[in-house]
């Protein structure tokens, strides 16, 4: 059919109503026209009406004829069939059920996976010209002991260097997180914090909606505190009301309010609220937050300038930063190896790709996950469609026999499948948002605030579309046999379906498919439980049961010695509180990352030069702190005299005590810390523990007391032989009872601790897993479907063999033959193509080979299993049948 | 009066293009007149089916149909042949003269 005609037909659709009555209006001048004819031939007026009307026929036929050549048309038709779709579905639910079900998992699954890789790595942020935006790895913001103090002197890059590159860099710009306390509403609340230089938001391309971003006099040190707000911050906290101008107290300290942010903007690490970071920074900054925050540096590439020459030019000039003489030799190997670093990873490093961090690899593999089940519940729905499809031949040439037309039927099967499509798509655009909120956790965190996951429609529709395209494609070909087949044949055959040879050749293929593509799903959620399991196994180094703990900010303006003295008398309430074994404060807990380093070295003694100093993890701990968190030491705990004015002693992890004092007993021994005077007596040895992730390497620890250095936050840890609830309330009641007004955050038992430190491989694990079940539990759907329809066909020859004297067995024998043929090459071919996708998930496994044998025999039993019952279930039924029978009725 | 015979099945269109090859612009009521007059009113269309043939027709772009009026002042569709409903013409008229000739050779008294 000629593309004019198509239009035509559009056109008349939708002109439908002007064109029927165009129709009528031809139809009426004609019965008019003749009246007239047989009035000029002397038949009575009264008459020549009613023969007129007689010769012309029947109208209502007419103008259904005519409406039938235009086309689509009639939305009458298309209702009667869509109704007689849903008819068709209420009287077998479970099928309707599953097809749609199937469908809609499969577009589900893709879209969530692509909307969470769209929004981490190909969607576009909401910055301006984001794709010019680059971070500068190790550029950090000079620092000066205080406003008006000389700039400490670093073998470094710095940002204003950078700034100082406009032939690479249009503008540059530093930023850190934090958190801090926000006082001035009734209850101390804890807030994210973005600390930033002045040229931030230029940088990144984003305006304030209502007021002004920073300024250069907003970056000199002692300026007087402003702050802007997130639009989101700016709505939940005040309401959206006018604040402009007014001052809040951000950690006792007031700062004036000078703008608000567009909405959707509040990066980095979704913050509420920004506050300037001065060049150079002062400890005054950080003071809030308890010590030094670090930094990282944005960059906007200049016109004409493309990341390679940027990487390329900067790195020379790192070359030059770092060569240069003053270098005391105890940094030349940090030096050296930092350079290293910023060779191999790059100097300037893409934005987004950069925040994104290693995530996308997890998720690209999950999608990989995600495709596969696509794939495997669209077979399936095909499978189901075609059989449903193939035994109703009969209907549809029962049907042509009666005079309908073959195009009726096919419209009215199409139909059918189109509403079972529809109904998947639904099902996909339900499913969508709750497999987004599992995904969370794997999102990178970097992004969170600036690329929140969203529904990607562009995704649905077009797996919608898919799924509706194979509902037209599935539709049309049985039926389309089904009318092209003789009527009579059909029917005197009896037959209750009439699969053809092509099409069972179809559904094996489809099934063999479906059962290689589940094992490869099945194999990959294997490895990852492994990987989670080998996880859980890893010994965080300490003891989690029943223990809790949370964390105490202090504000800025609580003096050093205050702070210490009230982690004495909080700790002190504490050990004698109903049900508290052991309680202990710590400036870092185990696996909460972060933290701060001590570069260290042996004293210096002998003639051999010293060796080059290294970091250590510098954590500051109160006595007990060991016995509450149940780590093993060896030699003596620190004790309350352990203060400021003591000689200086430390507690050392086994990893550094094997790194400075190999083979020799640690205790009594010194090390020194880079520009200290005085050397640390070691006192005791600590067991290691996992500091920043239980799949993280064993950092070399080094323990002070926290009396001795008293951090500006607390982690205060507990355990007792009470419920989680009795004591985390012991711990709250504890801070409070000492000052009332204490903001105390993220209250939880260590046991949480750890499951959130995997959160991530725990989604990853869990999700594919949920995949793989779905696609085991898909799968065994479809080999039902096939077998049971297999039999179906085969009853009549079934039945002359047991009347020939075939025994059950030799009847199950032979009937199985085909399933197991299919299952062993799916088996084959899912192995082989696991073994290779099993090299992509390198980087995501722990602890287990990406080729694991376990995984690789397990796997493919399971499924063979699985397949193999589903096979049986039909095939024992069919036996059950008195075969006798079906012969006697054909 | 004659007897009315049936307008053989398919013949229809054929009728109709060759009576609007002839006489272009004429509306329905006029095509149904010419074809009764041409066939001295032997074949008649059981006229309303006239208008579905029209209407395919249109559809398929072999004819084409312009509102006017009629001296009465009424308002008709007058039909036209396009370039394609020629060669369909010419198509179905082939294929009826073979069809014809076949049946007529089948007929001829051995």
């Amino acid at each position: 059919m000629s593309l004019s005609t198509w239009w035509r037909r559009l056109w008349l659709f939708i002109h439908r109503d002007r064109a029927r009555r165009e129709l009528e209006d031809e139809m009426q001048l004609h019965r008019d026209l003749r009246a007239r004819e047989l009035e000029r031939a002397s038949v009575p007026s009264a008459d020549a009406a009613v023969i007129a009307k007689r010769r012309f026929g029947h109208e209502p036929t007419h103008v259904a004829e005519s409406q039938s050549s235009w086309g689509f048309h009639h939305s009458d038709e298309v209702t009667a069939d869509v109704r007689y779709a849903i008819r068709r579905m209420r009287t077998r639910p479970w099928y309707a059920a599953a097809v749609m079900l199937m469908m809609g998992l499969g577009i589900g699954a893709t879209t969530a996976m692509f909307s969470a890789i769209d929004s981490v790595m190909l969607r576009a942020l909401p910055l301006g010209e984001p794709n010019r935006l680059v971070m500068l790895p190790s550029v950090e913001v000079p620092f000066a002991s205080g406003p008006g103090q000389p700039v400490d002197q670093k073998p470094t890059l710095e940002l204003p260097a950078i700034q100082g590159m406009p032939e690479l860099f249009s503008s540059a710009a530093s930023f850190a997180a934090g958190r801090l306390n926000l006082s001035d509403v009734q209850r101390p609340l804890r807030i994210r914090v973005g600390v930033v230089t002045d040229g931030f938001f230029h940088t990144l391309g984003v305006s304030a909606a209502v007021g002004r971003t920073f300024v250069h006099d907003d970056g000199i040190p002692g300026a007087p505190p402003v702050v802007i707000l997130s639009d989101a911050f700016w709505r939940r906290q005040y309401g959206a009301k006018d604040i402009l101008g007014q001052r809040i107290l951000i950690d006792d300290r007031s700062h004036q309010v000078i703008g608000i942010m567009n909405p959707g903007f509040s990066f980095p690490e979704e913050s509420d609220l920004w506050i300037p970071m001065s060049t150079p920074n002062t400890p005054v900054t950080f003071a809030a937050f308890g010590g030094y925050v670090p930094s990282r540096t944005v960059a906007r590439l200049a016109p004409n300038v493309d990341l390679e020459s940027a990487n390329r030019r900067l790195l020379d000039r790192w070359q030059q930063a770092l060569s240069s003489a003053e270098i005391p030799a105890i940094m030349r190997e940090g030096m050296n190896r930092l350079l290293m670093q910023l060779k191999s990873r790059g100097a300037v490093r893409p934005l987004q790709a950069s925040l994104a961090g290693t995530q996308p690899r997890a998720l690209l593999a999950l999608s990989g996950a995600a495709a596969l089940l696509l794939v495997i519940a669209f077979a399936n729905a095909a499978i189901l469609l075609v059989s449903e499809a193939l035994t109703r031949t009969r209907e549809a040439a029962m049907r042509v026999a009666l005079g309908a037309s073959r195009g009726r039927i096919l419209r009215q099967m199409l139909t059918e499948s189109m509403v079972l499509s529809v109904g998947g798509a639904a099902i996909g655009i339900v499913m969508t948002p709750l497999l987004l909120g599992a995904l969370r956790p794997m999102l990178p965190s970097d992004l969170a605030g600036i690329a929140d996951p969203r529904l990607d429609w562009r995704v649905l529709s077009f797996a919608s579309a898919l799924g509706l395209a194979m509902g037209i494609v599935i539709g049309l070909w049985p039926a389309h046999s089904a009318t092209r087949t003789d009527p009579a044949d059909v029917l005197k055959s009896g037959a209750v379906s009439s699969g053809r040879r092509g099409s069972a050749r179809g559904r094996r293929a489809l099934i063999t498919v479906e059962l290689a593509l589940t094992l490869v799903l099945l194999i990959g959620s294997g490895l990852m439980f492994r990987t989670l399991a080998s996880l859980l196994n890893v010994e965080p180094g300490i003891q989690t049961a029943n223990t809790a703990m949370l964390e105490i900010p202090f504000t800025s303006t609580t003096p050093r010695a205050a702070r210490i003295a009230r982690i004495g008398a909080i700790l002190d309430r504490l050990r004698h509180s109903a049900g508290i074994l052991s309680a202990a404060a710590t400036s870092d807990f185990p696996l909460g990352g972060g933290g701060t380093a001590l570069l260290l070295g042996p004293t210096p003694g002998g003639d051999a030069p010293p060796p080059p100093m290294r970091g250590a993890r510098y954590t500051r701990v109160s006595p007990g702190y060991f016995e509450t968190l149940g780590i093993r030491l060896r030699g003596e705990d620190f004790t309350i005299s352990d203060d400021s004015i003591a000689p200086p002693r430390v507690i050392i992890s086994e990893a550094l005590a094997r790194r400075w004092f190999p083979g020799v007993d640690p205790i009594g021994r010194q090390l020194m810390s880079a520009g200290g005077k005085t050397p640390f007596t070691v006192i005791g040895v600590a067991a290691d523990v996992h500091t920043d992730g239980l799949d993280a390497e064993i950092e070399p620890q080094i323990y002070q007391s926290a009396f001795r250095a008293a951090p500006r936050s607390f982690a205060l840890i507990a355990r007792g032989n009470v419920h989680p609830g009795a004591l985390l309330n012991a711990l709250r009641d504890a801070v409070h009872a000492v000052d009332s007004t204490q903001a105390v955050d993220r209250a939880r038992m260590m046991g949480r601790v750890v499951h959130d430190s995997i959160a991530s491989r725990r989604a990853n694990a869990l999700l594919i897993t949920a995949f793989a079940i779905v696609a085991v539990i898909l799968a065994a759907l479809g080999v039902y479907a096939v077998v049971a329809h297999s039999v179906m066909q085969r009853r009549k020859e079934l039945g002359i063999r047991v009347a020939l004297g075939a025994t059950n067995g030799n009847l199950l024998m032979m009937t199985s033959r085909e399933i197991v043929t299919v299952v062993m090459t799916a088996v084959s071919l899912g192995l082989f193509a696991a073994w290779f996708a099993g090299s992509l998930l390198k980087s995501l496994v722990y602890g287990v080979s990406v080729h694991d044998p376990a995984t690789f025999i397990i796997g493919p039993a399971a499924l063979a299993l699985v397949a193999m019952t589903a096979a049986f279930v039909p095939l024992l039924r069919a036996l059950r049948v008195n075969l006798r029978e079906v012969i006697q009725s054909q | 009066m004659a007897t009315h015979e049936p307008i053989p099945q398919g013949t229809l269109d054929l009728l109709v293009l060759q009576t609007l090859r002839q006489q272009p612009g004429l509306h329905g009521f006029e095509i149904a007149q010419a074809i009764a007059r041409r066939s001295g009113d032997v074949l008649r269309v059981e006229e309303g089916s006239l208008y579905p043939s029209l209407q395919r027709m249109m559809v398929q772009g072999w004819i084409r149909g312009k509102w006017g009026r009629t001296t009465e002042n009424r308002r008709a569709r007058y039909y036209t042949l396009t370039a394609d409903g020629e060669r369909q013409f010419a198509r179905e008229l082939d294929s009826y003269r073979r069809v014809t000739t076949a049946i007529a050779g089948i007929l001829k008294p051995a």
